[in-house]
Protein backbone atom coordinates (compact mmCIF):
# COMPACT_ATOMS: atom_id res chain seq x y z
CA UNK A 1 0.00 0.00 0.00
CA UNK A 2 2.88 2.57 0.91
CA UNK A 3 4.89 1.56 -1.95
CA UNK A 4 1.49 2.44 -4.18
CA UNK A 5 0.82 5.54 -2.81
CA UNK A 6 4.80 6.88 -3.35
CA UNK A 7 4.70 5.52 -6.82
CA UNK A 8 1.39 7.55 -7.07
CA UNK A 9 3.34 10.34 -5.27
CA UNK A 10 6.28 10.53 -7.49
CA UNK A 11 4.08 10.27 -10.62
CA UNK A 12 1.87 13.57 -9.43
CA UNK A 13 6.08 14.97 -9.12
CA UNK A 14 6.70 14.33 -12.84
CA UNK A 15 3.27 15.23 -14.07
CA UNK A 16 3.46 18.53 -11.85
CA UNK A 17 7.06 19.61 -12.91
CA UNK A 18 6.96 18.59 -16.49
CA UNK A 19 3.55 21.22 -16.24
CA UNK A 20 5.13 23.89 -14.41
CA UNK A 21 8.26 24.01 -17.27
CA UNK A 22 5.78 24.26 -19.58
CA UNK A 23 3.72 27.04 -17.90
CA UNK A 24 7.30 29.01 -17.36
CA UNK A 25 8.30 28.27 -20.86
CA UNK A 26 5.04 29.92 -22.53
CA UNK A 27 5.11 33.07 -19.97
CA UNK A 28 8.98 33.10 -20.94
CA UNK A 29 8.39 32.69 -24.71
CA UNK A 30 5.57 35.49 -23.93
CA UNK A 31 8.37 37.52 -22.22
CA UNK A 32 11.23 37.18 -24.69
CA UNK A 33 8.77 38.07 -27.66
CA UNK A 34 8.12 41.60 -25.38
CA UNK A 35 11.45 41.76 -24.02
CA UNK A 36 13.91 40.08 -25.68
CA UNK A 37 16.63 41.51 -23.35
CA UNK A 38 15.22 39.20 -20.55
CA UNK A 39 15.71 36.01 -22.43
CA UNK A 40 18.63 34.39 -20.66
CA UNK A 41 17.31 35.49 -17.38
CA UNK A 42 13.94 33.87 -17.85
CA UNK A 43 14.79 30.83 -19.48
CA UNK A 44 16.87 29.69 -16.67
CA UNK A 45 14.44 28.59 -13.97
CA UNK A 46 12.19 26.82 -16.82
CA UNK A 47 14.92 24.87 -17.85
CA UNK A 48 15.82 23.87 -14.12
CA UNK A 49 12.58 23.08 -13.43
CA UNK A 50 12.62 20.54 -16.94
CA UNK A 51 15.84 19.39 -15.82
CA UNK A 52 14.32 18.08 -12.29
CA UNK A 53 11.14 16.38 -13.91
CA UNK A 54 13.77 14.64 -16.41
CA UNK A 55 15.66 13.62 -13.14
CA UNK A 56 12.91 12.21 -11.54
CA UNK A 57 11.39 10.54 -14.08
CA UNK A 58 14.31 8.29 -14.75
CA UNK A 59 14.66 7.77 -11.42
CA UNK A 60 11.07 6.19 -11.70
CA UNK A 61 12.61 4.31 -15.13
CA UNK A 62 15.06 2.66 -12.99
CA UNK A 63 13.14 2.04 -10.28
CA UNK A 64 10.65 0.03 -12.92
CA UNK A 65 13.62 -1.35 -14.19
CA UNK A 66 14.83 -3.14 -10.96
CA UNK A 67 11.15 -4.86 -10.37
CA UNK A 68 11.15 -6.00 -13.49
CA UNK A 69 14.62 -7.80 -13.28
CA UNK A 70 13.42 -9.07 -9.52
CA UNK A 71 9.93 -10.71 -11.42
CA UNK A 72 11.79 -11.89 -14.28
CA UNK A 73 13.95 -13.71 -11.76
CA UNK A 74 11.11 -15.12 -9.91
CA UNK A 75 9.41 -16.24 -13.27
CA UNK A 76 13.00 -18.14 -13.67
CA UNK A 77 13.52 -19.46 -10.65
CA UNK A 78 9.71 -20.86 -11.02
CA UNK A 79 10.35 -22.53 -13.75
CA UNK A 80 13.06 -24.22 -12.89
CA UNK A 81 11.00 -25.45 -9.80
CA UNK A 82 8.36 -26.87 -12.14
CA UNK A 83 10.92 -28.55 -14.27
CA UNK A 84 12.60 -30.13 -11.70
CA UNK A 85 9.41 -31.56 -9.96
CA UNK A 86 8.09 -32.41 -13.64
CA UNK A 87 11.09 -34.41 -13.67
CA UNK A 88 12.27 -35.89 -10.65
CA UNK A 89 9.07 -35.89 -8.32
CA UNK A 90 7.47 -38.78 -10.06
CA UNK A 91 10.18 -40.84 -10.93
CA UNK A 92 9.74 -42.28 -7.31
CA UNK A 93 6.12 -42.67 -7.84
CA UNK A 94 6.65 -45.13 -10.60
CA UNK A 95 8.90 -47.44 -8.66
CA UNK A 96 6.34 -47.38 -6.18
CA UNK A 97 3.52 -48.10 -8.16
CA UNK A 98 5.85 -50.08 -10.89
CA UNK A 99 6.98 -52.61 -8.16
CA UNK A 100 3.43 -52.47 -6.06
CA UNK A 101 2.56 -53.83 -9.10
CA UNK A 102 5.31 -56.58 -9.42
CA UNK A 103 4.40 -57.65 -5.97
CA UNK A 104 1.16 -58.27 -6.98
CA UNK A 105 1.60 -60.26 -9.98
CA UNK A 106 4.80 -62.45 -8.54
CA UNK A 107 3.58 -62.63 -5.07
CA UNK A 108 -0.22 -62.35 -4.93
CA UNK A 109 -1.21 -66.30 -4.78
CA UNK A 110 1.30 -66.41 -1.65
CA UNK A 111 -0.78 -63.16 -0.28
CA UNK A 112 -3.93 -62.85 1.59
CA UNK A 113 -6.53 -61.03 1.01
CA UNK A 114 -5.29 -57.88 3.53
CA UNK A 115 -2.07 -57.74 2.33
CA UNK A 116 -3.19 -57.41 -1.50
CA UNK A 117 -5.71 -54.74 -0.12
CA UNK A 118 -2.58 -53.14 1.04
CA UNK A 119 -0.62 -53.29 -2.27
CA UNK A 120 -3.77 -52.01 -4.15
CA UNK A 121 -3.85 -48.63 -1.72
CA UNK A 122 -0.38 -48.30 -1.84
CA UNK A 123 -1.07 -48.02 -5.24
CA UNK A 124 -3.54 -45.72 -5.72
CA UNK A 125 -2.12 -43.43 -3.44
CA UNK A 126 0.89 -43.01 -5.61
CA UNK A 127 -1.33 -42.25 -8.51
CA UNK A 128 -3.28 -39.86 -6.38
CA UNK A 129 -0.15 -38.04 -5.75
CA UNK A 130 0.50 -38.65 -9.29
CA UNK A 131 -2.58 -36.64 -10.51
CA UNK A 132 -1.51 -33.95 -7.75
CA UNK A 133 1.90 -32.97 -8.99
CA UNK A 134 -0.10 -32.96 -12.88
CA UNK A 135 -2.24 -30.11 -11.21
CA UNK A 136 0.35 -28.09 -9.43
CA UNK A 137 2.22 -28.18 -12.58
CA UNK A 138 -0.66 -27.42 -14.56
CA UNK A 139 -2.01 -24.86 -11.98
CA UNK A 140 1.83 -22.70 -12.40
CA UNK A 141 1.56 -23.04 -15.99
CA UNK A 142 -1.40 -20.92 -16.04
CA UNK A 143 0.42 -18.42 -13.80
CA UNK A 144 3.49 -18.47 -16.30
CA UNK A 145 1.74 -18.86 -19.52
CA UNK A 146 1.49 -15.69 -21.82
CA UNK A 147 -1.31 -14.13 -22.16
CA UNK A 148 -2.76 -13.30 -25.74
CA UNK A 149 -5.78 -10.07 -25.51
CA UNK A 150 -8.77 -10.96 -28.02
CA UNK A 151 -12.39 -10.82 -28.21
CA UNK A 152 -13.65 -14.39 -26.45
CA UNK A 153 -17.21 -15.95 -27.67
CA UNK A 154 -18.24 -17.12 -24.10
CA UNK A 155 -21.51 -18.78 -25.23
CA UNK A 156 -19.74 -20.84 -27.85
CA UNK A 157 -16.83 -22.06 -25.06
CA UNK A 158 -19.42 -22.86 -23.12
CA UNK A 159 -21.71 -24.67 -25.81
CA UNK A 160 -18.62 -26.75 -26.68
CA UNK A 161 -17.37 -27.59 -23.12
CA UNK A 162 -21.67 -28.76 -22.40
CA UNK A 163 -21.72 -30.55 -25.46
CA UNK A 164 -18.27 -32.38 -24.64
CA UNK A 165 -19.60 -33.66 -20.94
CA UNK A 166 -22.88 -34.49 -22.96
CA UNK A 167 -20.97 -36.70 -24.77
CA UNK A 168 -19.27 -38.31 -22.16
CA UNK A 169 -22.14 -39.11 -20.14
CA UNK A 170 -24.84 -39.36 -21.87
CA UNK A 171 -27.03 -41.41 -19.59
CA UNK A 172 -26.84 -38.07 -17.21
CA UNK A 173 -30.09 -35.80 -17.89
CA UNK A 174 -29.19 -31.83 -17.12
CA UNK A 175 -30.92 -29.15 -17.99
CA UNK A 176 -28.53 -26.63 -19.60
CA UNK A 177 -28.91 -23.07 -20.59
CA UNK A 178 -26.56 -20.72 -21.69
CA UNK A 179 -27.46 -17.12 -22.46
CA UNK A 180 -26.37 -15.54 -25.85
CA UNK A 181 -24.04 -12.88 -26.68
CA UNK A 182 -21.79 -13.74 -24.01
CA UNK A 183 -18.99 -12.04 -25.26
CA UNK A 184 -15.38 -10.75 -23.35
CA UNK A 185 -11.89 -9.51 -23.92
CA UNK A 186 -9.28 -11.86 -22.62
CA UNK A 187 -6.64 -14.71 -23.10
CA UNK A 188 -9.01 -17.35 -25.24
CA UNK A 189 -7.11 -20.62 -24.03
CA UNK A 190 -7.07 -19.82 -19.87
CA UNK A 191 -10.83 -17.96 -20.73
CA UNK A 192 -11.50 -21.65 -22.03
CA UNK A 193 -10.04 -23.75 -19.02
CA UNK A 194 -11.35 -21.30 -16.30
CA UNK A 195 -14.92 -22.19 -17.93
CA UNK A 196 -14.38 -25.26 -17.95
CA UNK A 197 -13.12 -26.05 -14.06
CA UNK A 198 -16.86 -24.16 -13.52
CA UNK A 199 -18.78 -25.90 -15.98
CA UNK A 200 -17.47 -29.51 -14.73
CA UNK A 201 -17.71 -28.51 -11.23
CA UNK A 202 -21.88 -27.88 -11.91
CA UNK A 203 -22.17 -30.79 -13.53
CA UNK A 204 -20.41 -33.00 -11.07
CA UNK A 205 -21.70 -31.40 -8.28
CA UNK A 206 -25.16 -31.74 -9.76
CA UNK A 207 -24.38 -35.65 -10.06
CA UNK A 208 -26.70 -36.82 -8.05
CA UNK A 209 -29.87 -34.13 -8.77
CA UNK A 210 -32.29 -36.12 -10.24
CA UNK A 211 -33.45 -32.79 -12.20
CA UNK A 212 -29.70 -31.26 -12.31
CA UNK A 213 -30.21 -27.16 -13.81
CA UNK A 214 -26.49 -25.52 -15.00
CA UNK A 215 -27.19 -22.15 -16.09
CA UNK A 216 -24.00 -20.25 -17.91
CA UNK A 217 -25.23 -16.05 -18.16
CA UNK A 218 -23.82 -12.69 -17.46
CA UNK A 219 -24.78 -10.34 -14.44
CA UNK A 220 -23.37 -6.80 -13.18
CA UNK A 221 -20.80 -6.81 -10.01
CA UNK A 222 -21.72 -3.94 -7.59
CA UNK A 223 -19.01 -1.62 -9.46
CA UNK A 224 -21.57 -1.85 -12.49
CA UNK A 225 -18.86 -4.53 -14.25
CA UNK A 226 -19.73 -7.08 -16.67
CA UNK A 227 -20.21 -10.36 -14.68
CA UNK A 228 -20.48 -13.82 -15.87
CA UNK A 229 -21.31 -16.75 -14.05
CA UNK A 230 -22.07 -20.37 -13.85
CA UNK A 231 -24.85 -21.44 -11.70
CA UNK A 232 -26.14 -24.96 -10.34
CA UNK A 233 -28.49 -26.65 -8.16
CA UNK A 234 -26.16 -28.90 -6.90
CA UNK A 235 -24.21 -30.08 -3.67
CA UNK A 236 -23.25 -26.44 -2.55
CA UNK A 237 -21.53 -25.61 -0.11
CA UNK A 238 -21.23 -24.40 4.10
CA UNK A 239 -20.96 -20.30 3.15
CA UNK A 240 -19.10 -20.33 6.41
CA UNK A 241 -15.96 -22.10 4.43
CA UNK A 242 -16.43 -19.63 1.60
CA UNK A 243 -12.78 -18.35 1.88
CA UNK A 244 -11.45 -21.66 1.66
CA UNK A 245 -13.20 -22.52 -1.75
CA UNK A 246 -10.23 -20.95 -4.22
CA UNK A 247 -7.27 -22.48 -2.05
CA UNK A 248 -5.21 -24.87 -4.08
CA UNK A 249 -6.03 -28.30 -2.58
CA UNK A 250 -8.66 -27.16 -0.76
CA UNK A 251 -11.49 -29.26 -1.08
CA UNK A 252 -15.32 -28.87 0.92
CA UNK A 253 -16.17 -32.29 -0.05
CA UNK A 254 -14.95 -35.80 0.46
CA UNK A 255 -13.37 -37.08 -2.24
CA UNK A 256 -15.62 -40.53 -1.73
CA UNK A 257 -18.63 -38.23 -2.73
CA UNK A 258 -16.77 -35.89 -5.22
CA UNK A 259 -14.00 -37.24 -6.97
CA UNK A 260 -11.03 -34.57 -8.01
CA UNK A 261 -8.07 -32.70 -6.88
CA UNK A 262 -9.23 -29.49 -5.43
CA UNK A 263 -7.64 -27.65 -7.99
CA UNK A 264 -9.95 -26.33 -10.57
CA UNK A 265 -11.13 -23.43 -8.64
CA UNK A 266 -7.77 -22.27 -7.31
CA UNK A 267 -6.83 -22.21 -11.42
CA UNK A 268 -10.24 -20.37 -12.25
CA UNK A 269 -9.15 -17.76 -9.49
CA UNK A 270 -5.62 -17.67 -10.78
CA UNK A 271 -6.84 -16.79 -14.36
CA UNK A 272 -9.35 -13.80 -13.62
CA UNK A 273 -7.07 -12.23 -11.26
CA UNK A 274 -4.10 -12.57 -14.47
CA UNK A 275 -7.05 -10.92 -16.75
CA UNK A 276 -7.24 -8.22 -13.44
CA UNK A 277 -11.14 -9.64 -13.10
CA UNK A 278 -12.24 -10.64 -9.28
CA UNK A 279 -13.92 -13.99 -8.91
CA UNK A 280 -16.62 -15.11 -6.13
CA UNK A 281 -19.15 -17.35 -4.94
CA UNK A 282 -22.67 -17.54 -3.73
CA UNK A 283 -24.07 -21.07 -2.16
CA UNK A 284 -25.58 -23.11 0.59
CA UNK A 285 -25.59 -26.89 1.61
CA UNK A 286 -27.57 -28.79 -1.02
CA UNK A 287 -29.05 -26.03 -2.61
CA UNK A 288 -26.82 -25.24 -5.22
CA UNK A 289 -23.69 -23.01 -5.99
CA UNK A 290 -23.05 -20.07 -7.96
CA UNK A 291 -19.91 -18.80 -8.93
CA UNK A 292 -19.28 -15.07 -10.62
CA UNK A 293 -16.25 -13.54 -12.57
CA UNK A 294 -15.36 -10.42 -14.11
CA UNK A 295 -12.38 -10.32 -16.77
CA UNK A 296 -11.83 -6.41 -16.19
CA UNK B 1 20.97 -55.46 -34.85
CA UNK B 2 17.77 -55.99 -33.92
CA UNK B 3 18.68 -54.62 -30.09
CA UNK B 4 17.49 -52.06 -28.42
CA UNK B 5 19.55 -49.37 -26.59
CA UNK B 6 18.11 -48.16 -23.36
CA UNK B 7 19.55 -44.84 -22.32
CA UNK B 8 18.44 -44.18 -18.42
CA UNK B 9 20.21 -43.50 -15.06
CA UNK B 10 17.63 -44.50 -12.88
CA UNK B 11 17.87 -48.44 -11.77
CA UNK B 12 14.03 -48.86 -10.50
CA UNK B 13 13.25 -47.42 -14.37
CA UNK B 14 15.82 -49.96 -15.82
CA UNK B 15 14.09 -52.72 -14.03
CA UNK B 16 10.65 -52.03 -14.69
CA UNK B 17 11.51 -50.91 -18.43
CA UNK B 18 12.97 -54.43 -18.67
CA UNK B 19 9.41 -55.65 -16.77
CA UNK B 20 7.58 -53.95 -19.44
CA UNK B 21 8.81 -55.71 -22.24
CA UNK B 22 9.03 -59.08 -20.90
CA UNK B 23 5.25 -58.45 -19.81
CA UNK B 24 5.29 -57.16 -23.59
CA UNK B 25 6.41 -60.46 -25.13
CA UNK B 26 9.56 -58.14 -27.07
CA UNK B 27 12.47 -60.16 -27.26
CA UNK B 28 14.69 -57.99 -28.56
CA UNK B 29 17.98 -58.16 -26.76
CA UNK B 30 18.09 -54.96 -24.75
CA UNK B 31 21.53 -52.74 -23.96
CA UNK B 32 21.47 -50.44 -21.44
CA UNK B 33 23.88 -47.28 -21.11
CA UNK B 34 23.38 -45.75 -17.87
CA UNK B 35 24.07 -42.37 -19.27
CA UNK B 36 25.30 -40.09 -21.97
CA UNK B 37 28.57 -40.25 -22.54
CA UNK B 38 28.20 -44.30 -22.49
CA UNK B 39 25.19 -44.68 -24.80
CA UNK B 40 27.44 -42.41 -27.16
CA UNK B 41 30.48 -44.86 -26.81
CA UNK B 42 28.07 -47.61 -27.83
CA UNK B 43 26.95 -46.16 -30.81
CA UNK B 44 30.03 -44.69 -31.96
CA UNK B 45 32.19 -48.07 -30.69
CA UNK B 46 34.31 -45.84 -28.31
CA UNK B 47 35.97 -45.88 -25.12
CA UNK B 48 34.81 -49.22 -23.15
CA UNK B 49 33.33 -50.51 -26.56
CA UNK B 50 36.27 -49.70 -28.47
CA UNK B 51 36.20 -53.35 -29.80
CA UNK B 52 32.76 -53.09 -30.94
CA UNK B 53 31.41 -53.12 -35.17
CA UNK B 54 30.23 -49.18 -35.10
CA UNK B 55 28.21 -50.19 -38.52
CA UNK B 56 25.87 -52.49 -36.41
CA UNK B 57 23.43 -49.84 -34.50
CA UNK B 58 20.72 -50.71 -32.42
CA UNK B 59 17.20 -50.55 -34.03
CA UNK B 60 15.96 -48.27 -31.83
CA UNK B 61 16.90 -45.87 -29.23
CA UNK B 62 15.04 -45.32 -25.87
CA UNK B 63 16.30 -42.12 -24.24
CA UNK B 64 15.96 -40.88 -21.18
CA UNK B 65 16.27 -37.01 -21.00
CA UNK B 66 17.85 -36.45 -17.33
CA UNK B 67 21.13 -38.08 -17.39
CA UNK B 68 24.20 -37.52 -15.25
CA UNK B 69 26.98 -36.04 -17.75
CA UNK B 70 25.89 -35.74 -21.06
CA UNK B 71 21.82 -35.37 -21.06
CA UNK B 72 19.38 -37.22 -23.50
CA UNK B 73 19.02 -33.62 -25.50
CA UNK B 74 22.85 -33.57 -25.88
CA UNK B 75 22.59 -37.48 -27.02
CA UNK B 76 20.40 -36.94 -29.30
CA UNK B 77 22.19 -33.37 -30.58
CA UNK B 78 25.21 -35.61 -31.67
CA UNK B 79 23.66 -38.95 -32.88
CA UNK B 80 21.64 -36.68 -35.22
CA UNK B 81 25.18 -34.53 -36.05
CA UNK B 82 26.77 -38.05 -37.37
CA UNK B 83 26.29 -38.95 -40.70
CA UNK B 84 26.16 -42.53 -39.40
CA UNK B 85 23.65 -42.38 -36.77
CA UNK B 86 21.99 -39.36 -38.00
CA UNK B 87 18.58 -41.78 -39.12
CA UNK B 88 18.13 -43.45 -36.53
CA UNK B 89 15.22 -43.75 -34.89
CA UNK B 90 14.99 -42.19 -31.37
CA UNK B 91 12.07 -42.40 -29.03
CA UNK B 92 12.50 -39.95 -26.06
CA UNK B 93 11.23 -41.83 -22.69
CA UNK B 94 10.80 -39.40 -19.83
CA UNK B 95 8.77 -38.37 -17.09
CA UNK B 96 8.51 -34.64 -18.02
CA UNK B 97 6.32 -32.67 -20.37
CA UNK B 98 7.43 -29.58 -19.67
CA UNK B 99 7.12 -27.44 -23.01
CA UNK B 100 10.41 -26.93 -23.56
CA UNK B 101 11.41 -30.34 -23.43
CA UNK B 102 9.24 -31.40 -26.42
CA UNK B 103 10.06 -28.49 -28.64
CA UNK B 104 14.01 -28.89 -28.22
CA UNK B 105 13.33 -32.56 -28.58
CA UNK B 106 11.45 -32.38 -31.74
CA UNK B 107 13.37 -29.95 -32.50
CA UNK B 108 16.54 -32.01 -32.59
CA UNK B 109 15.31 -34.82 -34.19
CA UNK B 110 13.31 -36.98 -31.82
CA UNK B 111 10.86 -39.33 -33.91
CA UNK B 112 8.99 -39.82 -31.31
CA UNK B 113 8.38 -38.23 -27.55
CA UNK B 114 6.46 -40.61 -24.47
CA UNK B 115 5.93 -39.70 -21.12
CA UNK B 116 6.46 -42.37 -18.68
CA UNK B 117 3.10 -42.88 -17.23
CA UNK B 118 3.26 -42.88 -12.93
CA UNK B 119 0.60 -46.05 -13.17
CA UNK B 120 2.97 -49.23 -13.97
CA UNK B 121 -0.04 -50.72 -16.07
CA UNK B 122 -0.69 -47.59 -18.50
CA UNK B 123 3.38 -47.96 -18.57
CA UNK B 124 3.46 -51.63 -19.95
CA UNK B 125 0.39 -50.81 -22.09
CA UNK B 126 2.65 -47.93 -23.92
CA UNK B 127 5.90 -50.21 -24.31
CA UNK B 128 3.95 -52.53 -25.57
CA UNK B 129 2.76 -50.17 -28.92
CA UNK B 130 6.12 -48.88 -28.61
CA UNK B 131 7.73 -52.20 -29.58
CA UNK B 132 4.55 -52.95 -31.89
CA UNK B 133 5.01 -49.87 -33.76
CA UNK B 134 8.95 -49.42 -34.03
CA UNK B 135 10.42 -53.03 -33.92
CA UNK B 136 7.64 -54.34 -36.27
CA UNK B 137 5.33 -52.14 -38.08
CA UNK B 138 7.78 -49.41 -38.88
CA UNK B 139 10.22 -49.56 -42.10
CA UNK B 140 13.51 -48.75 -40.59
CA UNK B 141 15.66 -46.24 -42.64
CA UNK B 142 18.03 -47.89 -44.89
CA UNK B 143 22.08 -48.30 -43.68
CA UNK B 144 24.05 -45.40 -44.37
CA UNK B 145 26.77 -46.29 -46.57
CA UNK B 146 29.97 -47.47 -44.48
Amino acid sequence: MADRRRRRLSHAAIHLTAALGLVVLAVTSFVAYRHSTWLTAALIPSLLLLISSHALLAREIRRHEVIERALHDTNRELESFSYSVSHDLRAPLRSIDGFSQALVEDAGPALDAESRGHLDRIRAATQRMGRLIDDLLALSKVTRAEMKTERVDLTEIATQIAGDLARQAPDRRVHLTIAPGLTATGDPQLVRLALQNLIENAWKFTGRREQATIEVGATRDEDGFQAFYVRDNGAGYDPAFAQKLFGPFQRLHPASEFPGTGIGLATVQRIVHRHGGHVWAEGKINEGASFYFTLT
Amino acid sequence: MDEILLVEDNPDDVDLTLRAFRKSKIANEIVIARDGVEALDYLFATGPHAGRDSNSLPQLVLLDLKLPRLDGLQVLERIRGNPKTRLLPVVILTSSTEEPDLLTGYSLGANSYIRKPVDFQEFVVAVRRLGLYWLLLNQPPPHPPA
